[in-house]
């Protein structure tokens, strides 16, 4: 894979749209098929042309022998009519003539490259077939003696003459003929050979391209779909190397882009979130500051370090401090939310009884409670296991819940439930009040939302609280929840794990 | 004998406040507006009980009570930190700095002198 790398680079590095690499891989392909489809054919006629030889000379060794047959034959049929004299053996020798003649012709034909041997064989046949007309004339003529003389003397030489000439032809074709099928078996193991190596090349070739183009396709899109993975989990800083200069190295360079573009508008937006938190948490202590004053003055009024209140001015400076402890609920609030928003809130854990916490939570809301004639019931569990977690938030969520219920309800009661089961708590708050309807259910746990406006100006209070709560439950890794009716009242329950380990981080 | 009270605080509204709340006991009030004037008074008078308003330009009130503490002479002294920023952990703050106790604005000046008594008893 690595002896490749250079290649996949190379593929990689070629300035061409992915469509041209691709078509000029697939043609380099067909090329090499082509190569060896004709590589192929050379071959195969070549080998054809070696076995046309073979024939060819077969051939000729077959006119040859014919040829040396039709000498010795015609010797033996002038020899028979020397014999005999008669018409028949004349015919025969006649016949045989006719023969030798057309044997010749093809001899003349297919050893027409012999020139020289055959030009010698011509000259000696027409001597041989001279001498033998005579000696047929001689024995018609009945001179018998003169042509068995004749046959002696001048035909048995040339026929003699004539078969040396034609051993000569066969032994210089089956010369031809060994030197021909050695020629051919070499010839066919190199043609194999070439075959086998274009073959192999070819395959070898088509994995090389396949491969350097698959990756040099694959790889940037690995790198850049790893690119954009850590993007997802939040990281900006890495860069997708991808040395294309195609369609990819295109989309990597834009990938790239917008990455630095995030990692931008995400710090501006970091900055942007901390610089708000800073505001928020300055703008808090610069709230309280003054409001602590506004209080600290009134409670002194109150408690007559400036001369004895009247009655009347009594009642306005508890409407003061209500009114200063409201907007001191609305900064702790909306400081709470913004922390939280800001991933600034951090659970204190540490082991809290929650008997303690009711009991925080009576002995802070039962007076306002009795303020409204509304009955005010704490109901726990005896041997509630001791929990772990964020006492103090935990109370601030109890005490929202109560502080709502009593808010909201005219008459009846208040009635405040914990137990433990298959550890973990469930805590319940019910009221008798005007209960809240499936839809406003649903926005209740929203920040700035309370089932109606109208009453968030009539009873105080920022919408803050039950997001708040929310928020804090999840943290504790539990779940806040609200039953009702319109009409019937409602109950606010949450419930959560004994001991919270680890703050459970918001999905 | 009067116990001798040294209050470092920048806000005139909240010194104007403590002495309000300090006048039906029987004590000394010194009053510091920063860091250098409440350092002075503490080694001249050598106070009861420091109430230590935290939020202060130049030197703030944890690095008073440091150095506070780190004096063998002063030691002794309790410190109450007062301090308008009511982010989680600020207790744990004031306690590492060496206070003695942790009061958050706005505070109840009824809540602050039952803790001041508290103090000046023992």
């Amino acid at each position: 894979m690595r002896i490749m790398n250079p290649f996949v680079h190379l593929v990689a590095r070629m300035p061409a749209r992915v469509q041209s690499k691709l078509l000029a891989a697939f043609l380099a392909i067909v090329m090499l098929l082509i190569i060896v489809g004709a590589v192929g054919l050379q071959v195969l006629s070549g080998v054809n042309e070696r076995t046309e030889e073979l024939i060819k000379l077969q051939r000729k060794i077959e006119a040859y022998r014919q040829v040396q047959h039709d000498t010795t034959s015609q010797l033996y049929s002038v020899s028979t009519a020397l014999l005999f004299a008669d018409d028949q053996s004349l015919s025969g020798t006649l016949r045989q003539l006719n023969q030798f003649g057309y044997d010749v012709d093809r001899l003349e034909f297919v050893a027409r490259d012999e020139v020289e041997l055959i030009e010698q064989f011509r000259q000696n046949y027409n001597r041989f077939i001279n001498v033998v007309t005579r000696v047929i004339e001689l024995i018609r003529g009945g001179r018998t003696a003169e042509a068995r003389q004749m046959q002696l003397r001048e035909a048995t030489p040339l026929a003699n003459q004539l078969e040396r000439l034609t051993n000569q032809l066969v032994n210089k074709a089956e010369a031809d003929m060994v030197s021909g099928i050695e020629a051919s078996t070499q010839s066919y193991g190199t043609a194999q050979w070439i075959v086998v190596a274009f073959a192999l090349g070819s395959i070898a070739l088509a994995l090389g391209l396949g491969y350097a183009i698959s990756w040099s396709l694959v790889g940037p899109v690995k790198e850049i779909e790893k690119r954009l993975n850590q993007v997802a989990a939040g990281d900006f800083a890495q860069r997708v190397a991808v040395v294309n200069r195609d369609e990819l190295g295109a989309l990597a360079t834009n990938v790239n882009r917008m990455c630095e573009e995030l990692g931008r508008l995400y710090q501006q937006l970091e900055l942007v979130s901390k610089h708000k938190s800073q505001f928020l948490a300055n703008m808090s202590h610069e709230l309280r500051t003054p409001l602590n004053a506004i209080l600290g003055y009134t409670e002194l009024m109150a408690d007559g370090a400036y001369g004895e209140p009247s009655e009347k001015m009594l009642g306005i400076l508890k409407r003061l401090e209500a009114n200063g402890k409201h907007l001191l609920g609305l900064i702790n609030d909306v400081l709470d939310l913004s922390k939280i928003e800001a991933g600034q809130l951090v659970l204190e854990l540490s082991d809290y009884c929650v008997q303690d916490i009711a009991q925080t939570v009576r002995s802070t809301l039962e007076p306002l409670a009795a303020d409204k004639k509304l009955g005010f019931k704490v109901e726990v569990a005896p041997q509630l296991p001791s929990g772990r977690g964020d006492g103090r938030r935990l109370t601030q969520v109890l005490i929202n819940l109560v502080g709502n219920a009593i808010k909201f309800t005219d008459a009846g009661e208040i009635a405040i439930k914990a137990e433990a089961n298959n550890g973990a708590f469930r805590v319940s708050v019910r009221d008798t009040g005007p209960g809240i309807s499936a839809a406003d259910q649903a926005k209740l746990f929203q920040e700035f939302q309370q089932a109606d406006n109208a009453i968030t100006r009539k009873k105080g209070g920022t919408g803050l609280g039950l997001a708040i709560s929310k928020r804090i439950i999840e943290m504790h890794g539990g779940r806040i929840w609200v039953e009702s009716q319109v009409g019937r009242g409602s109950t606010f329950a949450f419930t959560l794990p004994v001991i919270v380990e680890r703050q459970v981080e918001p999905a | 004998m009067s116990k001798r009270i040294l209050v470092m605080e920048d806000e005139k509204d909240n010194r104007q406040i403590i002495r309000d709340m300090l006048g039906g006991i029987d004590c000394e009030i010194t009053e510091a507006e920063d860091a250098q004037q409440a350092l002075a008074a503490i080694a001249k008078e050598r106070p009861d009980l420091i109430l230590m308003g935290i939020h202060l330009p130049i030197m703030n009130g944890y690095t008073v009570t440091r150095q506070i503490k780190a004096n063998p002479a002063l030691r002794s002294i309790p410190v109450i930190a007062i301090t308008s920023h009511a982010l989680n952990g600020e207790e744990h703050v004031a306690r590492a700095a060496g206070c003695d106790d942790y009061v958050p604005e706005p505070y109840s000046p009824r809540y602050l002198l039952a803790k001041i008594r508290q103090y000046l008893l023992q």
